[in-house]
């Protein structure tokens, strides 16, 4: 007879084994499909020589510079600010509702700021500017790309300072620095040269990935851009992706072209990292010695905290909105016709929910799946195919998706769609999810063991006990990333499904602001009433638990 | 190796580049408390670690593998080969590890050998009212003294009837009155159960019998 004993290492060697090719499957699959599609020499040519070519290509270069640049001061400036602060202060807690707030609804509202009839010259006409009409001004959708800009910035900087902040807040990390930037301080620098030459070049090296993800975001994204970059030509990442779905065969291949260009852009900046490139450590150094100069006060800081209420405000009326002259401050007359078409449109809402739900649930018992089985030396190995989706540009995984989507016949299927953002969606919930396994103190194991109970019981009653507040958090970034999906919807769904987020993208990007804004709040507040809900679950869990 | 007590034959125990330690051999028999004394880094709580069968669980990814072969026997078995939790050995380290999101009653509940429930909860009412905890059972670990969570976790590892005691300085962080006041406690506890003790410390003043201490210095 056969030992359950024995058998064992043996089923957990392939329970292991079966998490690890789920793992490897999907983004393997997807990248090697979009490897596969290389254009012709034809297509290369013909991208080269097309008029707008240069144009898009500089639109998003440029772009993704300087809200790279801007983000990384800024998240300088922000870690500065923490690190002579006793306590977490209000800044700090603010940042997971600027994470939760998605892309495209930070851009439409952002837009009801800037636009010509905006609230930003309403405010300041006719008493400061003299204006009795908007000017003819391009402030969104701006041919220098600068109000694209502007919505990367605003929305990459929280990103980049939640990163230095699993840092900071890093006991032993917090406790070096802080003697560190004392012994800079009584060696005779400033407090803001002092974290520059202390504090600044041990915590930039850590935060190196996120800003070159924050640039591979900037140079590909089609969303935001859509919304809020030029339109003639539109940056590159949106040029490649209207090529893909261009009727004629030539466009196509030069979209196919533009795409394998903006992955190359995206990607660049590592690959030179990699090989050690001088410039991109000039570049660093420049940024770090910019460092040291700027100085923005946390006065400033608190301003930038306060432009994500601001685009609430300005969602919230600019989707009640009826008549509005210009320069009035308020709406003339208000309408709910934009939230009774949202609501009329019942399949949006309940595919998006769905999808959402979906995809949290599929990510989340996958992460656990894959933090619980696979050993750590393997996860180690392995670890990198997670990243795939986020590493690679949207409009490359996107031709990928699309062109697997097609291979196996699931294009439009609901299941598909709910798979590829599931795919999305693990990197995030792994970020969530990992520190917390890794958490759990190795001494609880052992004092189960002694007490005479098995590996079993030690998860049940304890472990995951333990991990439930985190799986709570990390299902509710799930479904806000789920939920924020715009290219894989319209890749895998192939027009029949629509979301919040395609709903939102269309109609902000042909000027329709009313129902937009309705989009863009609903596309906001979605998640946010499930982090608020996951927060609530998880702290009555903290406060329960029971033994059996 | 039939005799009754803890019987431990260490050949080596190392890691991939240095060895920890080597050829040591001791046993403590039922109701006694032998002491391994010596300077820290030496191994003396990897080798109790060892002894309770958590070397594998110890491990992580910050602290380099380790290799161990050892014989050791509890009461004439065999234990060496066991995973740890069928060992019958009970662990106390210096940080009490109390299971923060329950509470006291529940944490000894974990322990609490078989029987209905209202049996397990008769027992953990008495157990704490033998440690002088009585009234604790709804409080949870991060309202506790470190006396008293040192009791609490004291209380847990003996409510699980073990058959050897490892005690890793679990009364380092304490005041000296308190601390030779838990030691006196839980070695009358184990006395009254009749099971030996191991108790690693790096203070002289912490040896519990000074007939019994064994001087480590590591290989």
């Amino acid at each position: 007879m056969v030992r359950l004993g024995r058998l064992s290492p043996h089923i957990t060697r392939t329970g292991a084994g079966l998490v690890l090719g789920m793992a490897c499957v999907p983004p393997l699959a997807v990248t090697l499909v979009a490897l596969a599609w290389w254009p012709e020499a034809e297509a290369w040519r013909g991208l080269l020589a097309h008029p707008t070519f240069w144009v898009a290509l500089r639109h998003s270069v440029f772009s993704a510079t300087l809200a790279t640049a801007l983000a990384w001061l800024t998240c300088a400036a922000w870690c500065r600010w923490v690190m002579r602060q006793a306590q977490p202060g209000r800044l700090q807690r603010a940042l997971p509702t600027m994470l939760a707030t998605p892309h495209v609804a930070l851009a439409v509202g952002v837009g009801l700021w800037l636009a010509p009839s905006g609230w930003l010259l309403r405010l300041f006409s006719p008493w400061a500017t003299g204006f009795e009409w908007p000017p003819g001004w391009s402030t969104t959708q701006d041919p220098w790309a600068l109000s694209l800009a502007l919505v990367l910035w605003l929305k990459e900087a929280p990103f980049l300072c939640w990163v230095a902040a699993a840092h900071l807040q890093h006991r032993t990390h917090r406790q070096d620095w802080t003697r560190a930037l004392v012994v800079a301080q009584t060696l005779g620098h400033g407090p803001n040269r002092a974290f520059a030459l202390a504090v600044w070049p041990q915590l930039a090296p850590r935060l190196r990935w996120a800003l070159l993800a924050v640039w591979a975001y900037g140079v590909s994204v089609v969303d935001v851009a859509l919304v809020m970059g030029p339109t003639n030509p539109p940056t590159l990442a949106v040029w490649a992706w209207q090529g893909l779905h261009h009727g004629s065969s030539v466009q196509q291949g030069m979209g196919v072209a533009a795409t394998w260009l903006v992955a190359a852009l995206a990607l660049a900046p590592t690959a030179w990292w990699w090989l050690r490139g001088t410039g991109l450590a000039r570049a660093m150094a420049w940024l770090n010695a910019a460092v040291a100069r700027c100085s923005p006060s946390a006065l400033g800081l608190r301003w930038g905290a306060w432009l994500y209420a601001a685009v609430w405000l300005a969602l919230s009326v600019g989707s009640v909105m009826g008549p509005w002259p210009f320069p009035d401050l308020l709406p003339s007359a208000w309408s709910p016709a934009a939230w009774a078409s949202v609501l009329q449109a019942g399949h949006t809402l309940s595919d998006t929910v769905g999808l959402a739900v979906g995809a949290a649930s599929l990510s989340v018992a996958y992460t656990v799946l894959w933090l619980e089985c696979v050993p750590p030396q393997w996860q180690r190995r392995w670890q990198w195919l997670l990243w795939l989706p986020l590493v690679l540009p949207q409009v490359f995984w996107a031709m990928g998706l699309y062109g697997l989507a097609l291979r196996v016949g699931a294009e439009g299927q609901w299941w598909a769609v709910c798979v590829a953002h599931a795919v999305m969606a693990v990197p995030y919930v792994w970020l969530v999810l990992a520190p917390a396994w890794q958490r759990v103190p190795a001494q609880h194991a052992v004092v189960m063991a002694t007490l005479g109970r098995s590996p079993w019981a030690y998860r049940w009653h304890v472990k995951w006990p333990m991990l439930v507040p985190a799986v709570w958090v990390a299902w509710a970034m799930g479904y806000a990333v789920g939920l924020a999906q715009y290219l894989p919807t319209l890749a895998v769904g192939a027009g029949r499904l629509s979301t919040v987020t395609t709903e939102a993208v269309a109609l902000s990007a042909g000027g329709q602001r009313v129902v937009g804004s309705a989009y863009a709040l609903v596309q906001m507040l979605l998640p946010l009433a499930v982090f608020a809900g996951a927060h609530w679950a998880a702290r009555g869990q903290r406060v329960g638990g029971k033994v059996a | 190796m039939n005799a009754s007590g803890l019987w431990v034959q260490l050949n080596h125990l190392s890691t991939a580049t240095r060895t920890l330690l080597r050829d040591l051999h001791f046993g403590v028999e039922p109701g006694q408390c032998l002491t391994l004394l010596g300077p820290s880094g030496v191994g003396k709580s990897t080798l109790l670690a060892a002894v309770a069968g958590a070397l594998e669980l110890m491990t992580s990814d910050e602290t380099p593998p380790l290799r161990c072969d050892a014989q050791v026997w509890l009461n004439g078995r065999l234990i060496s080969a066991l995973p740890c939790h069928q060992r019958r050995v009970g662990l106390v380290w210096q940080q009490p590890t109390l299971f923060a999101h329950l509470t006291v009653a529940q944490n000894l509940l974990l322990a609490a050998p078989g029987g209905s429930k209202a049996q397990r909860q008769q027992q953990v009412v008495q157990a704490l009212q033998h440690a002088g905890l009585a009234g604790f059972e709804r409080r949870h670990p991060n309202t506790l003294s470190g006396g008293q969570a040192s009791r609490v976790a004291l209380m847990r590892a003996l409510l699980a009837k073990p058959e050897v005691l490892l005690l890793d300085e679990p009364f380092a962080a304490l005041d000296p009155a308190l601390r030779s006041q838990l030691r006196t406690w839980v070695l009358a506890q184990a006395r009254e159960q009749n099971i030996p003790v191991v108790l690693v410390t790096h203070l002289a003043q912490d040896i519990a019998d000074p007939q019994r201490v064994l001087e480590i210095a590591g290989a």
